[in-house]
């Protein structure tokens, strides 16, 4: 009868092991995937910003992996790829490559543009004091499109966490397969599905906060509590450099001078 | 023979050949070594040519100022003395080594990388790393280039703050600094590797008037102590305080070059519609 429903909360306690384990493995898949498509992502985003014939097949492959579902991706690698191909894959192995294959092209188009936003100058300035292509890429550039993209790429984190909900259809042992299950010994959906559905906003508050953290601390003056305290060491050492400046100029004889 | 070739040399094309005057005493300068020698650059962005064949040596030891009209060519022939822009012909040497595109029997060849490591450039926009802080952008180029460990690149960036009056604002962004401070921290980061030549783009060209002294300060002690420079600037007053050798570019061709006389009496009538309008 509607309205005098009696919902047993309860519930959520008896069975919040399974739960959590559930998140675990969503976790799990999230951040593996996270770890490999930054990576991808980052290659891609240079091969993407290549004169044209080469840049191709990055573009290509980045309009059409950003066009497929999860589910699609992980329902033609998991058994696709068996089938087709002969690799079989575990279904931990073929969440995250679906997951990998999605993401990538999402986080190139975010480092492609963090990447664009860099002022020419900074590269310039770079090679013009001697240090290699490499270096300045991974030294001057890189930090600074990272705050650039580190909000976004904390959304696509949290997008990943989601998406691994519709691995269950190839056996992934995450939140929902988990929850069905305790529904289908329960018969209280409800109950059920408003934990899983607050374990998942949970995951994203922690994830935001991570990422605000991470944003604060990197590429330039830190602000924030944690973000202080992360890279207090590095501006107590700073500061004792400073100590014992005068404001004259003292020009020293450079080595190089005739 | 012994005087020192300025503007177009033996082969070339025709636009070059302008009045290309030694001015004055410009003939009984010293004439130490060769530091930076360019020769028969020409420089095009795509189907525009922006040097038509320009020649320039800076010897060891001498201050070259290079003046003219926006546009003119002169900030991207200093680029192309630390191959930031690749001329499409030319020679470009530095200490005896070739850089640019001409070959010939037993001429040492060197690479960009080594180039920029002989020859260090302060730019108009300063150009520091706006993810470092002031020290940590000397320290890094310390490392990555010299080699340095921490500690020592630390200790070496620090007394390079102090060279400019900066060190108590080591721990400080870029973004917290004066035009004038970041400009100064951007001269100590380039002067830390020991460069054999530095070279200035509009280094007062982006601060504001109150300013403009505390860097061209700093530029003028580096040229008391000998260092070679080759300065880009509309600073007409400065350059005629340290400029040995005057360069006045205009479309891509060296119109005329000489000593600070330049100022006071050119000789070409372009050079002197430039500096009535400037000066």
């Amino acid at each position: 009868m509607i309205g005098s429903t009696i919902y047993n909360w309860s519930l959520i306690w008896t069975y919040h092991g399974q739960l959590l384990d559930g998140l675990f493995v969503a976790l799990k898949v999230a951040l593996t995937a996270l770890v490999l498509s930054v990576a991808a992502g980052l290659v891609l985003a240079v091969w993407r910003m290549a004169r044209p014939p080469i840049s191709w097949p990055a573009a290509l492959y980045i309009n059409i992996f950003r066009g497929i579902p999860a589910l699609v991706s992980a329902i033609w690698v998991y058994f696709g790829w068996s089938l087709v191909l002969g690799i079989k894959l575990t279904v931990y192995q073929a969440a995250v490559v679906a997951l990998v294959l999605l993401y990538s092209a999402y986080l190139s188009e975010i480092f492609r543009a963090a990447l664009l936003a860099i002022a020419r100058g900074q590269r310039e300035a770079g090679l013009a004091l001697g240090i290699r292509r490499r270096q300045v890429f991974v030294r001057v550039i890189i930090p600074q499109a990272a705050r650039i993209a580190l909000p976004n790429i904390g959304s696509m984190l949290i997008g990943m966490v989601k998406d691994t909900s519709t691995f269950m259809v190839i056996g992934l042992v995450e939140v929902v397969y988990v929850s069905e299950n305790i529904v289908n010994a329960t018969f209280e959906p409800f109950v059920i599905y408003t934990a899983a559905a607050a374990l998942y906003i949970f995951v994203a508050f922690i994830i935001d906060f991570v990422f605000r953290v991470l944003e604060s601390a990197v590429g330039g003056r830190a602000s924030g509590r944690m973000a202080m305290l992360l890279t207090a060491r590095r501006r107590r050492r700073l500061e004792r450099l400073a100590q014992g400046g005068s404001d004259v100029a003292e020009i020293y004889e450079p080595l190089g001078a005739v | 023979m012994g005087v020192r070739q300025v503007g177009k040399v033996e082969y070339g094309n025709e636009r070059s050949v302008v009045p290309n005057t030694i001015n004055g005493a410009g003939l009984a300068r010293d004439e130490g070594p060769p530091a930076v020698e360019l020769c028969d650059i020409h420089k095009s962005y795509g189907t525009v040519e922006v040097l038509h064949g320009v020649s320039l040596t800076v010897r060891q030891g001498e201050h070259v100022v290079i003046f003219g009209p926006s546009g003119s060519g002169k900030s991207t022939m200093l680029r192309v003395m630390n191959l930031l822009e690749v001329p499409q012909s030319g020679s470009v040497k530095a200490f005896g080594v070739e850089y640019g595109s001409a070959r010939g029997n037993g001429v040492v060849r060197g690479t960009a990388l080594q180039l920029r490591r002989t020859v260090g450039m302060v730019f108009q926009q300063f150009n520091l790393f706006p993810h470092l802080t002031a020290i940590e952008n000397i320290v890094l180029p310390l490392r990555k280039v010299k080699g340095l460990s921490r500690k020592d690149a630390e200790a070496r960036a620090a007394d390079g703050l102090q060279s400019v009056g900066l060190r108590k604002w080591a721990a400080h962004y870029p973004g917290e600094l004066s035009g004038g401070q970041q400009q100064r921290v951007a001269i100590a980061r380039a002067l830390s590797l020991d460069p054999r030549v530095m070279l200035f783009d509009e280094p007062t060209s982006a601060l504001d008037a109150e300013v403009v002294g505390e860097v061209l300060i700093v530029m003028r002690k580096l040229a008391e102590m000998g260092m070679t420079m080759v300065i880009v600037t509309h600073e007409l007053n400065f350059a005629r305080e340290v400029g040995d050798l005057n360069v006045f570019i205009e479309h891509g061709v060296i119109v005329e070059s000489g000593n600070r006389n330049i100022y006071d009496s050119p000789v070409s009538e372009r050079t002197h519609r430039f500096l009535r309008a400037v000066l």
